[in-house]
């Protein structure tokens, strides 16, 4: 299966986690903050939270679960922000699934094209199935992907910030 | 006889900083189009004709646009870069992995041109650094097209 990551999505980012800033989402993210009149209240309330996980790198999971919420109500008005966070999510979340108890876990590449996160969730599975293996007890993994020791310090310039 | 060598003669021959740039440009945009290309044949769905012949007219300027870029570096002295995997390199753009939603190839396309403009922005200063004003003309140009697109494709990605 081919994870390589595909390219940020933000032309100010260099690419790939290990060359990527890490402000790339977040940028996304405050824009959307800035965006008056086509933004509500407990929109605003989501992305404050998005944006906590994605700064802190905290629980890829929630992340994603809340993206899917926020991408189901406000993708109609904000198209773009959210082609762009998807992007990012895709580059910066990597996936493993297990079949079945007893086998190895495979890692595939995360693919935002579903609404919610089982669905995602079902893709991942399929994607790491080859045919005819078992599937019983399936697991999906997800998890931010590590970063450079330079991105680690812009992170942490961020969070001070 | 002595042979006269203008300022602008050495300029040419010495600042490759400009020369980078431009084939930097050159590569986005030889991406660019590519990617565009590649939307034209591919999109589907309710305003397929439009976008496919929009589509068609912007990679139809970026191919006029790649020969400008890559003669003005030839202009000053240096080598046009080419071949599609040095471009592709160069450029750094993320493909397309069709089948996808029609408004995703807009905002890929979005993503696509803001790295030329930046790259162009950036070619352009140095030009005017250097005073190169033939250069930084053709930046300007290539500036206006991508402004110009951006603002179209993004007020095609709006409810």
């Amino acid at each position: 299966m081919n994870v390589t990551a595909p390219i940020c999505s933000l032309t100010t980012c260099g690419g790939t986690p290990a060359v990527c800033r890490t402000g790339c989402a977040l940028e996304v993210i405050d824009e959307l903050l800035r965006a008056h009149g086509t933004v509500r209240g407990d929109e605003v309330d989501g992305l404050l939270d998005l944006r906590w996980f994605l700064n802190h790198r905290a629980d890829a999971e929630a992340a994603l679960a809340l993206f899917c919420t926020l991408r189901r109500a406000m993708e109609g008005r904000h198209y773009l922000a959210f082609f762009r966070l998807r992007r990012w999510l895709e580059n910066h979340i990597s996936v493993t699934a297990r079949l079945c108890p007893g086998l190895p876990a495979r890692t595939v590449s995360l693919a935002l094209n579903n609404f919610c996160l089982e669905a995602i969730r079902s893709r991942c599975v399929l994607a790491a199935r080859r045919p005819g293996e078992p599937l019983f007890g399936a697991r999906v993994t997800f998890a931010f992907a590590p970063l450079a020791p330079v991105i680690r310090e812009v992170t942490t310039s961020l969070a001070l910030a | 006889m002595k042979t006269a060598t203008t300022s602008a003669a050495t300029k040419t021959k010495t600042d490759t900083r400009i020369t980078d740039a431009l084939n930097q440009v050159l590569a986005d945009s030889y991406a660019l189009m590519a990617l565009t290309h590649l939307a034209h044949w591919n999109i589907e769905g309710p305003d397929f004709f439009e976008l496919h012949k929009a589509f068609q007219k912007q990679y139809e300027e970026l191919f006029e646009a790649v020969d400008e870029i890559a003669e003005r570096v030839r202009a000053l002295d240096a080598f046009a870069i080419g071949g599609l995997n040095k471009l592709a390199r160069t450029a750094g753009m993320e493909e397309f992995t069709s089948p996808m939603p029609q408004k995703d190839y807009i905002a890929a396309l979005v993503v696509a041109h803001e790295k030329v403009l930046d790259d162009a922005t950036q070619t352009r200063h140095l030009a005017g650094e250097s005073d190169d004003l033939q250069t930084q003309d053709l930046m300007v140009r290539r500036l206006l097209f991508h402004q110009k697109t951006l603002w179209m494709l993004k007020s095609a990605l709006k409810q």
